[in-house]
């Protein structure tokens, strides 16, 4: 029992760092309307942003979530203008087969700049372990979960306010539901795409490096294997939804954890594109019970 | 429409452009004679004699080898040494007059790690005429890849790493210096689990949990350590992952449930510290043991508990042997690493193939002659130790138990067994 | 370009057969192996563009899972001419049929979605067959994969040489074009790119919209397998690293760099993406740096492709009036 609650607390760890890479990814595919594959380098970029705060500065946790949201904010800026600015109205591949390159050009570059060795990511939240009693058995919960845990929900919360209080958030919802009414509306459709694609690139690159301080490394090739969750995780919540999207990320994390426990480490990815297809056969449109908002 | 036409234009110009430009760098290879043509395309119809015969006069001919090495990729600090094995060992040849009076010539390429580019290019080398025998490659996978082909041309592949006991018997032409599986993982399981372990750490161990790659390495390392640990009556737990996993997390959390005795890592790269720090990070006190790493710099350097690991070594660069540690430090300022066991066994293979060339003396040098003359070569003194191969066409190492100590490797004196064999 | 296309179409014949005896030669020509490997990399490059660009390019429905095709029939041909020693030129039926199957399962769940969610089914189902292919130790041999795959024979050669399997690449390249060709031509053809050019407007007009897709996506997927089972005993060893999503996004980029919906685009896309690749060897760890600049720039100059079509709905609107004023400058100045 002590073992199954342990595993699901190690699932919720990974799905809620999962879900904030489904919130920047849906951020992103909401107000830009174009999906990305170059999401993983982002949050690889972040990682490296906080890596270097570490090495120059010392463990100082929010300084580095801060240099990881600045570097992949800037990012951010270089891939909108690269791939999505100029494709607005043309066919979804071009700007897909775009990011695509980017994601290989961030990455081999990454490999040159930062090298291509694993970077280790040691002692910035320490190894303490606390014993709790639940129900007559025993969960250990690290400090370094309950950071992230923590860490997740304030940034999700904070991205709510920003979008229900502020009029850039008002307006970038309104251009992630309809970019030509926004535009009748006066709105600067471009600069609020812009800003939207940048501030979800910034997410991903916190989840970036949370996932460098759980793992304890950061690495040029990274990326690529959680680009693909991330993308996952917001098919799941809708694309769009941001609510929905962080609940997908939670459920693909969860669902790995479990599926180690009654299977093997090796079927992990299975599960979750299984868990996916499954749901899409039975919802095609994920969680999101309204319609509309299509992309 | 006028766009299109320029565009098609411009797309063949490049293209055009560029196989120009890579003749011209083959060219320039030619005429210099490098022995670095590290990741470059391999040269043509080029007739390597005709040169060495005009421009090295003091030659009576030249052999070229053809090298394969993960230069960049997983494996790329590998790669790396090899080059710098290969070709400090070709220079210092050369430099005493040749193998048999025959100068030698390494012509290194780029597998990238990977099993597909390493079996194209070495096709690339087996169809060259020029090239009497290979060197390399660096994973048992590629190589056992390669050990078809090789066989179908008859050409010598002769790997310093490869370590799959079923490697060197898939044909003749294949050989191996690395040692094998079945006296490594064995050798771990007895003396480490079954001496250092108990007397040292004063852990007795019955259950041992094992996690391991899931490859054909990892495979073959797990096969042999369960013959041994058998014996022993180990009780035996296993878990695998797929290469390129990072997250141990939950793999973790399900072996330490299961409560062993001790943690045995099976892989050669990253995963090793990253198992063992995601270990340590909740709080799971155990003897760590890892078999495949070596005595990796790499992997001491990122240990957050670095006084906690135990693995087997066939070779450690012991500063007090001045021939060793002035290798040493000359590989760690071409490098900017120290060097493990890799480079110094990609050293020692090219010497292997200069003493095969030795011993067929005035006969003439061809594939067969390498293949039969290194099959039959008495026992080596190499840098990396003694080289006998076996009936297979590989060897059988003596191995020592070499730990970290405060982020360093050193060998743990008085636990020597390598000579009672397994 | 259009004096080109009178031309073609003038002498026709006679220029597929010119075109096809260089082809033929070319292995007599005593060129170096390697590049006679490249040829043959950019001939199955093609087909398994050609046969992405079958569901991408014609019924506009946009699959990224192509490498879970190809891996089937990768798979399959290795299993069954290693273990049962079945004859290579059966396995090519066998290995295509089964990937059709499998991409009729496939095809079921995405007749309901429509974009993105296509696009993610099918990555999905591509990632799961990797997955399987990784994993079901008896059959695929697992991370092992498997090894020393039997050379095809032909009249009791065996064709090992990449010079032989030259005329296997080629024969398939040439059989591929050929019956797309056709297919194209015929109804079901016809019927595809009136899904593509708008799905609402076919339907009304009596096409049946799900089967013509399901039927499209059988059709990628067997020329996919057919290239699968070819591929396995040329590179003699797979495993299921061979099968990732970069090798779909791959096979993706030959097609959108040639020009989606053109039979031609795909195997000039291939040929520039393979040549680039290797050409840019020299450049070690900076090529992909390269390669991926390229990339964006060819996408930024031709986003239709090099030989696309600009009139259709591929080419999206805003290229489309671009192209159009060039053309009328074009034509403008032909006059002369």
């Amino acid at each position: 029992m002590g073992y199954i609650l342990n595993q699901l607390l190690n699932g919720i760890c990974q799905g809620s760092i999962y879900a904030l890479m489904a919130i920047g990814y849906s951020v992103i595919v909401g107000v830009v309307g174009m999906v990305t594959f170059a999401y993983g380098e982002v949050m690889m970029i972040g990682a490296f942003s906080a890596y270097y705060i570490f090495i120059y500065v010392g463990n100082n946790l929010p300084l580095a979530i801060l240099a990881a949201f600045a570097g992949s904010f800037i990012i951010g800026i270089v891939i909108y203008k690269l791939c999505y600015e100029r494709f607005f109205t043309a066919p979804r591949h071009i700007s897909l087969l775009c990011t695509i390159g980017i994601s290989m050009l961030l990455k081999n570059l990454a490999q040159i700049v930062f090298g291509p060795e694993t970077k280790p990511v040691l002692n910035v939240v320490s190894n303490k372990t606390f014993n709790i009693n639940v129900f007559g058995s025993t969960l250990n919960i690290r400090l370094l979960q309950i950071v992230i845990i923590v860490l997740v929900i304030v940034l999700a919360a904070a991205l709510t306010l920003f979008f229900n209080r502020t009029k850039y958030g008002i307006m970038l919802r309104a251009v992630s539901q309809n970019k030509d009414a926004s535009y009748l509306m006066g709105i600067n459709v471009k600069r609020t795409a812009l800003l939207g694609n940048c501030i979800g690139c910034g997410f991903g690159g916190i989840a970036g490096i949370l996932l460098g301080i759980y793992y304890f490394s950061v690495s040029a090739t990274m990326g690529s294997a959680y680009s693909m969750k991330a993308f996952a995780a917001s098919v799941l919540g809708g694309l769009v939804d941001i609510r929905f999207s962080a609940l997908g990320g939670l459920c693909i994390g969860i669902i790995e954890n479990l599926g180690i426990v009654f299977t093997a480490a090796t079927f992990r990815d299975i599960f979750a594109f299984a868990f996916l297809i499954l749901v899409l056969i039975f919802r095609p449109q994920g969680f999101v019970s309204k319609k509309g908002a299509r992309v | 429409m006028k766009k299109r036409v320029l565009a098609l234009m411009m797309s063949l110009i490049l293209a055009v452009g560029l196989l120009a430009g890579c003749g011209g760098s083959k060219d320039a290879d030619e005429t210099t004679k490098a022995p670095e043509t590290a990741g470059e395309q391999q040269d043509g119809e080029e007739d390597a004699t005709e040169p060495a015969a005009e421009g090295d006069g003091e030659f009576k001919g030249t052999i070229k080898l053809g090298g394969l090495a993960p230069m960049t990729g997983t494996y790329a600090e590998y790669g790396k040494g090899f080059d710098i094995g290969f070709n400090k060992a070709i220079e210092e040849i050369n430099a005493a007059g040749g193998a048999n009076g025959y100068k030698l010539e390494i012509e290194i390429v780029d597998t990238q790690g990977d099993t597909v580019t390493s079996s194209t290019l070495c096709t690339a080398f087996a169809e060259d005429d020029e090239i009497m025998a290979i060197l390399g490659d660096f994973t048992s996978g590629a190589c056992k890849a390669d050990a078809e082909i090789v066989d179908r041309y008859g050409v010598t592949l002769l790997s310093p790493t490869a370590s799959a006991d079923d490697y060197a018997s898939m044909s003749p032409y294949c050989f191996g210096i690395m040692g094998r599986q079945d006296v490594e993982a064995p050798f771990l399981a007895k003396y480490i689990l079954g001496k250092y372990v108990p007397e040292e750490m004063g852990v007795d161990v019955q259950k041992v949990g094992v996690i391991r790659v899931d490859s054909d390495w990892g495979l073959s390392c797990y096969n042999n350590f369960m013959k041994q640990a058998e014996q022993e009556s180990y009780e035996v737990v296993v878990e695998t992952y797929a290469t390129g996993e990072k997250d141990f997390s939950s793999l973790i959390t399900k072996m330490q449930a299961e409560k062993p005795d001790v943690l045995v890592v099976m892989d050669q790269g990253d995963a090793v510290f990253q198992i063992f720090n995601q270990a340590d990070a909740i709080g799971w006190e155990i003897p760590h043991v890892a078999l495949g790493p070596g005595t990796s710099e790499q992997v001491a350097a990122q240990l957050t508990d670095n006084n906690n690991l135990i693995v087997t070594s066939p070779f450690f660069f012991d500063p007090s042997d001045p021939e060793l540690a002035a290798w040493a430090e000359w590989f760690e300022g071409e490098a900017g690493f120290a060097p493990t066991i890799h480079p110094a066994c990609a050293y020692d293979c090219v010497y292997l193939i200069a003493e095969a060339i030795e011993a067929i003396g005035d006969g003439e040098v061809t594939r067969d002659a390498i293949r039969d003359a290194l099959a039959e070569l008495p026992a080596y003194e190499g840098l990396s130790g003694t080289i006998e191969f076996t009936e297979d066409g590989d060897i059988r190492r003596n191995y020592m138990i070499c730990g970290v100590k405060d982020g360093q490797w050193t060998v743990l004196e008085g636990f020597e067994y390598g000579a009672e064999g397994v | 370009m259009q004096k080109i296309k009178d031309f073609y179409n003038k002498y026709k014949v006679i220029i597929l057969l010119v075109l096809f005896v260089i082809m033929a030669v070319i292995p007599f020509l005593g060129i170096e192996t390697l590049y006679i490997r490249y040829m043959c990399n950019i001939m199955m490059y093609a087909t398994l563009a050609g046969s992405l660009n079958a569901i991408n390019g014609y019924s506009g429905q946009m699959c990224l899972g192509q490498a879970g095709f190809f891996a089937i029939g990768a798979y399959t041909g290795a299993a069954l001419s290693k273990n049962f020693g079945v004859s290579f030129w059966l396995l090519l039926l066998v290995g295509g049929l089964l990937a059709m199957l499998i991409g009729f399962l496939v095809s079921l769940p995405t007749l309901r979605l429509s974009g993105i969610y296509l696009s993610i089914t099918t990555l999905g189902a591509s990632e799961i067959i990797r997955i399987i292919a990784q994993t079901w130790t008896p059959v695929t041999g697992g991370t092992m994969g498997i090894k020393q795959i039997p050379y095809p024979e032909f009249f009791g050669l065996d064709m090992f040489r990449p010079q032989y399997y030259y005329y296997i690449f080629l024969f398939l390249l040439v059989l591929f074009l050929f019956v797309t060709n056709r297919v194209l031509k015929s109804r079901v053809g016809r019927a595809w790119m009136s899904i593509r050019e708008d799905q609402i407007a076919a339907k009304s007009l009596g096409v049946e919209t799900s089967f013509y897709k399901s039927t499209n996506f059988m059709y990628g997927a067997f020329w996919a397998g057919v290239i699968g089972v070819a591929y396995a005993p040329f590179v003699n060893f797979i495993d299921s690293t061979q099968f990732t999503t970069d090798v779909g996004f791959n096979v993706l980029a030959m097609v959108v760099l040639g020009g989606q919906g053109t039979l031609v685009g795909p195997i000039l896309g291939a040929a520039v993406v393979t040549i680039l690749t290797e050409a840019l060897r020299f450049l070690e760890s900076w090529r992909y740096v390269i390669y991926a600049l390229l990339l964006i720039a060819m996408m930024w100059g031709r986003p239709q492709g090099l030989v696309g079509a600009s009139k259709s709905m591929l080419a999206g609107g805003k290229i489309k009036v671009k192209e159009d004023k060039a053309k009328a400058k074009a034509e403008g100045g032909s006059a002369k």
